[in-house]
């Protein structure tokens, strides 16, 4: 580690009714990770637009190789070499991975563009990184984790001093996420400044030197990484021991009834040939990497997108399912991995939300019971425990975990009792994940069906009775929980289909 | 800061802020008119500006559903044309009774409800495509069936009964018509499962259908009710000004819109006031009156008209901007 080369103090930043940032300091050194954590809504990224000048602060300095600087927008931020690498790509799709590094600054000849001289650079860049993608490939073309090395390889390319990660690895496989590391070593080895956010522990103690925790727009403190336990971090960033072990055995009756079998399911390339059953009372875990059809096939049962061919049996009966709708009907419900496209409408009120799936429910004649609606949305919010002063709030302004809330009282309302939770914690922070664990426990135990797709393995492993394993649009593996381990997920996980 | 007190009062906040303004407007307007213009606040003009008022306001409410699912639609003008024109067509050259051709009237502007809203809704046409075309068609169509010719509705003393529903010796009907049906609208589009899902449709398509609602049924209703008032609109537009020639009406289109989106109805879909659009409507209609009053030319309505649509829709956007 060398010295400090970025150094923010006394950070103050408030927001109508929110202090977000209440005296925030924090430093990067030379050739170091520092991992910056906390809850949503701690702080983190508000502070990282302070730094790129995307928000104005209130009052606080900010140091960058010796000299007090002050960003007016991300721009600006660029040319000085701090940059950001967004969790959301800001990539082109249809141009080619060297326009797209060379964006806004073009080698110009003459009056056209040097598309040639644009990949010759890229090619060096990536050399530099140790990348191997090809500069004149379609962006669209690549992979999510490919692409995420070009937005760093164009970060690079800005000669940056500094790079901030936010969430690098959310969307990324295990091996994306190795070479990820890999990258990340380098740099630090090349004496950039590197600030990591990320929710996921293991990868905190693997790859970073220092650790920021910040919890409700304060600074909690900073450790060394490989002196402190995940429970120390953990502990700063919720005040409480929140880690719950693993299941050790099945929470279903032997004799349970099976509320939801698919038989030989096929839409597409992503969903092949896919039969499972799901039972009362059960949280049957999917597991597999990204793009192994985990999603597809859900939506592909809940009728999102249609279906080529295979039988679907709610309660033993066939059901005929064509549209979202004739789902629902069956009873069942379906929680999007990306909310804000799939699952909430962010303008509408939580009242609003709830009951958008049970909308006739709540009719008196031609009229909606505006009064009936808000009860029952009170009442769900009360027992899912959503923070909010009330429930004519726009869902656009509360956090991930109450989102999520909101949609799974929007399923309650409708009484489905088969739910599918498609990585129902994503985007969430660590103390609402608990709620969620918490609260899907429950509704399994009151008699409800779940079917968790989850890309973390601690999730799986420790919500899961059963788990099936999917691998390239196929069905490579069921585990019973008590003979589950890791090693036998990620060799299902990882089996050739051919 | 005091502005932001001033919008957080209740009584403001459930009033619309927009909405107070836009009536302050329309208020000022009036009285500079009136102090520069001689006899601007006699009956005539009045009587005048409310006869623009009516159907330009249900050309305003109706495309105010459309706008609210997050779509446009760009035929309105020419339809409600062709509304009057085959209904009546019906009435002058074949003798159709009245009643009959005025719910004609209202069947051919819901056809074109339909056919947009069955080609947006169904088949993912984009709105602006389906109504560019369908302002086309209807021009054709309304050509076509009165072999080109204009058509002039009767007078009230000889079998026009219709013009009593814009007015009755010197008493405006019309208005008590037209804000009936706009609270009707408002009703609707607030406080019913079509309303509701018409907003939320325009917010986030995608997360309504996922939560089992047949989205592309309510997107299709939104146009037919469009077309249902635009039909309404006819009779009144033929209630105000008796001839109606083919070839006519994509003046209107604008109009009706910027009526809408000053009224504080977002062209990104999900927001929706017809309070706002009504109050939209009368300074539009004032705004005529009063340059023809001042001595100018039509001409000068397009463009302020124009202005309008844009500063609407701009306002809109900043103001989104700054909430993200």
């Amino acid at each position: 580690m060398g010295e400090v080369i970025l150094e923010m103090k006394d950070i103050d930043k408030t927001f109508p009714g929110v202090h977000a940032l209440d005296h925030v300091s924090f430093d990067v050194r030379r050739g170091e990770v520092h991992a910056l954590m906390g809850e949503n809504g701690a702080g983190k990224s508000t502070l990282m637009k302070v730094l790129t000048g995307i928000y104005t602060k209130d009052s606080g300095t900010i140091t960058y190789e010796g000299k007090e600087v002050e960003f007016h927008n991300a721009r600006e931020a660029q040319a000085a070499g701090v940059v950001i690498v967004h969790q959301e790509l800001n990539m082109v799709g249809h141009l080619t991975v060297a326009q797209n590094i060379f964006i806004g600054r073009e080698f110009k000849k003459g009056f056209s563009i040097d598309d040639k001289k644009m990949v010759e650079e890229s090619k060096k860049l990536f050399q530099k990184l140790n990348i191997d993608i090809d500069p004149s490939a379609t962006m669209s073309d690549l992979t999510v984790g490919k692409q995420q090395m070009c937005e760093i390889a164009k970060a690079i390319s800005h000669d940056a001093k500094v790079i901030v990660f936010d969430e690098p690895t959310a969307a990324l496989t295990e091996a994306e996420i190795q070479d990820l590391f890999k990258i990340i070593r380098d740099l630090r080895e090349q004496q950039l400044g590197i600030v990591y956010i990320s929710h996921r522990m293991d990868e905190i103690k693997v790859i970073t030197d220092r650790v920021t925790v910040m919890r409700d727009g304060t600074y909690v403190g900073t450790l060394i990484t490989k002196d402190c336990t995940k429970d120390d971090i953990v502990n700063m960033m919720v005040g409480r021991v929140i880690y719950e072990e693993p299941k050790t055995k099945s929470m279903v009756a032997p004799d349970a009834p099976v509320v939801l079998k698919v038989e030989h399911l096929n839409a597409g390339k992503m969903v092949q040939d896919v039969s499972f059953e799901l039972k009362k009372g059960e949280i049957l875990g999917f597991s597999g990497l990204m793009g192994a059809g985990r999603t597809e096939t859900a939506r592909a049962i809940f009728g999102a997108d249609p279906k080529e061919s295979g039988e679907i049996y709610v309660n033993g009966q066939l059901v005929d399912i064509h549209s979202p709708q004739d789902a629902v009907k069956a009873g069942i419900g379906y929680l999007s991995e990306d909310r804000k496209r799939f699952g909430i409408v962010v303008q509408k009120t939580i009242a609003e939300n709830t009951t958008m799936a049970n909308l006739p429910e709540f009719m008196k004649g031609i009229f909606i019971n505006k009064r009936k609606e808000r009860k029952k949305a009170q009442e769900l919010a009360d027992s899912l425990a959503t923070k909010t002063p009330s429930v004519d709030e726009l869902v656009v302004n509360l956090s991930g975990g109450n989102q999520q809330k909101v949609v799974i009282a929007k399923w309650l309302c409708k009484n489905c009792d088969i739910l599918i939770f498609d990585e129902p914690t994503r985007g969430i922070d660590v103390g609402a994940k608990n709620e969620i664990y918490k609260l899907m426990n429950k509704l399994a135990s009151e008699g409800k069906s779940i079917i968790m797709i989850s890309s973390e393995m601690t999730e799986i492993l420790r919500m899961s009775d059963r788990i099936v394993v999917m691998c390239e649009g196929r069905k490579t593996g069921e585990l019973m929980i008590e003979e589950t381990t890791q090693e036998k997920i990620m060799s299902f996980a990882t089996r050739d289909v051919g | 800061m005091t502005l932001k007190k001033i919008k957080e009062n209740p009584v403001i906040k459930k009033l619309g802020f927009n909405r107070i303004v836009l009536t302050g407007v329309l208020i000022l307007m009036y009285v500079v008119l009136c102090c520069s213009v001689d006899n601007f606040a006699g009956m005539p003009r009045i009587m005048s500006a409310l006869n623009y008022a009516y159907f330009l306001g249900f050309l305003s409410l109706g495309v105010t559903f459309v706008i609210a699912t997050g779509g446009i639609d760009f035929s309105i003008g020419p339809v409600m044309f062709c509304c009057a024109l085959i209904s009546g067509y019906c009435l002058t050259s074949h003798g159709i009774p009245m009643g009959v051709s005025l719910i004609i009237s209202l069947l051919v502007g819901m056809l074109f409800g339909m056919f947009n809203g069955y080609l947006v809704a169904y088949q993912k046409v984009p709105p602006f495509i389906v109504s560019m075309a369908s302002m086309n068609i209807a021009k054709g169509v309304a050509s076509v069936f009165t072999k080109t010719q204009s058509v002039s509705w009767p007078q009230a003393a000889k079998g026009g009964w219709f013009r009593y529903l814009v007015k009755v010796d010197k008493v405006p009907v019309g208005i008590f018509v037209f804000l009936a049906i706009a609270i009707i609208c408002s009703v609707l589009l607030n406080h019913t499962k079509a309303g509701r899902y018409m907003l939320s449709l325009g917010s986030n398509r995608e997360a309504v259908r996922l939560s089992g609602v047949d989205v592309k049924k309510w997107e299709m209703l939104a146009y037919v009710i469009c077309g249902v008032l635009v039909g309404i609109a006819a009779i009144y537009y033929v209630g105000a000004y008796t001839t109606v020639q083919p070839g006519y009406g994509d003046q209107y289109n604008n109009e009706a819109i910027a009526g809408c989106v000053m009224g504080g109805t977002s062209m990104a879909g999900g927001l929706a006031s017809i309070g706002g659009t009504v109050i939209g409507v009368f300074i539009i209609a004032l705004l005529q009156e009063g340059i023809l009053a001042l001595g100018f030319t039509k001409d000068y309505q397009l463009i302020i008209t124009g202005i309008i649509v844009i500063a609407a829709v701009y306002a809109d956007v900043m103001a989104r901007r700054r909430k993200n």
